[in-house]
């Protein structure tokens, strides 16, 4: 029990002692703002223009990337930097429970029809993935990123440490799905006449979590509210099932 | 001024989620449970506020401003794939390939499947309700 805490004070004195550290272009001072400026104009552009390839997932971790090039900064490098953001990673998880609860009443609601489609959907988006990267050789740290591609990022990442993946494949896994699904996914519905809103809610929130939740509050606030109903039970199915699963 | 007496109200939503993410972490280590703690944090968050009733004011505050700067906490791991250096060609072709065609085949078999659901609940509820 003590251990946990103890661990969590190491993390937090290591990020003040990086705060104290003499200034480089790896300082936490130089790092955060960078990111909640990647984060900012990713936001900017991605409202201007209203492209979900342009989401600041995608585009917000370009311009970074491009930024930490420029400054010839090393990915260890910027990891520590970013200290303070990966402190919160563990709360913001935890935060997932309060749409959950405020959703529980949507939930009983729709009921069985729903849940059963959700673990149908759980089951089925990691699965087709998997089973085509198997069909191609793919390695066996590419086929556990994928495993974790139907969850929400946070969740993910919590779940890529448990089961030894590598954090930033999966999250880029869980970026790039989102990025496809939001994009591609409700005008392929529109195409298949399946226009029930609480269909397309629900599929969004399963297969392209964050993002497609992004895209249904987009569609109309049903649709979004469904959307992050699924992206949060499907997190937390896919976290207590996949790691009795892969061990 | 007004900032300053909301204060406490935000610490203590801010100790809550660190305190429930702290305990699901401890249990996961002491039970050596295969759930990741803060999952495990969520679920006793979501029980707790189920057994209170309500979500506490400044828990919902700081929980909806943590949820809007979600895509912030995790842009560092995002950033991480950038850096990806150690899978070869093949790995990278096979996972673009099944992240694509993946997730459009499980997008169109889930809508499927949920609105053949939806539609046989609905029917049935109509049923029932010719019945009466």
């Amino acid at each position: 029990m003590w251990s946990e805490w103890q661990r969590w004070l190491d993390q937090l004195h290591q990020v003040f002692a990086d705060f104290a550290a003499p200034l480089s272009t790896a300082h936490p001072l130089v790092v955060l703002p960078l990111n909640c400026l990647g984060f900012w104009i990713g936001l900017k552009v991605y409202r201007r223009v209203g492209s979900p390839l342009l989401h600041p997932v995608a585009g917000g971790s370009l311009l970074i990337f491009a930024a930490l090039v420029l400054l010839g900064v090393d990915f260890t490098g910027y990891q520590r930097g970013s200290g303070l953001l990966y402190l919160l990673l563990g709360p913001a998880v935890v935060a997932l429970a309060i749409p959950l609860r405020q959703n529980l009443a949507v939930i009983r609601e729709v009921g069985w029809p729903l849940m059963l489609g959700l673990l149908v959907g759980a089951v089925l988006a990691p699965l087709v993935a998997v089973v085509i990267a198997l069909l191609l050789g793919a390695s066996q740290t590419v086929l556990i990123a994928l495993s974790t591609k139907s969850v929400t990022a946070p969740v993910a990442l919590a779940l890529a440490q448990e089961i030894d993946g590598i954090q930033s494949l999966a999250a880029g896994v869980v970026a790039f799905t989102g990025i496809i699904g939001a994009v591609l996914g409700p005008s392929l519905l529109r195409r298949l006449n399946l226009t029930d809103e609480r269909v397309v809610g629900f599929t969004l929130g399963i297969n392209a979590h964050a993002i497609g939740t992004v895209r249904a509050l987009e569609i109309s606030a049903l649709c979004g509210a469904f959307s992050a109903l699924a992206m949060g039970l499907c997190g937390a199915l896919t976290a207590l099932v996949l790691p009795l699963l892969v061990t | 001024m007004a900032t300053l007496r909301n204060l406490p109200r935000w610490l203590l939503g801010a100790g809550l989620l660190l305190a429930f993410d702290l305990a699901g972490r401890s249990l996961s280590a002491a039970f050596s449970l295969p759930v990741p703690g803060p999952v495990l944090g969520m679920l006793l968050l979501l029980l707790a506020l189920m057994i209170y009733g309500r979500v506490p004011r400044g828990l919902a505050e700081v929980g909806g401003q943590v949820l809007r700067l979600l895509i912030l906490i995790f842009l560092p791991a995002t950033v991480g794939i950038y850096f990806l250096r150690d899978l070869s060609g093949g790995d990278w072709a096979a996972l673009a390939i099944a992240m694509f065609f993946g997730t459009l085949i499980s997008f169109t078999l889930t809508a499927l499947v949920l609105n053949r659901l939806i539609q046989r609940t609905a029917a049935r509820q109509r049923r029932e309700q010719d019945v009466e």
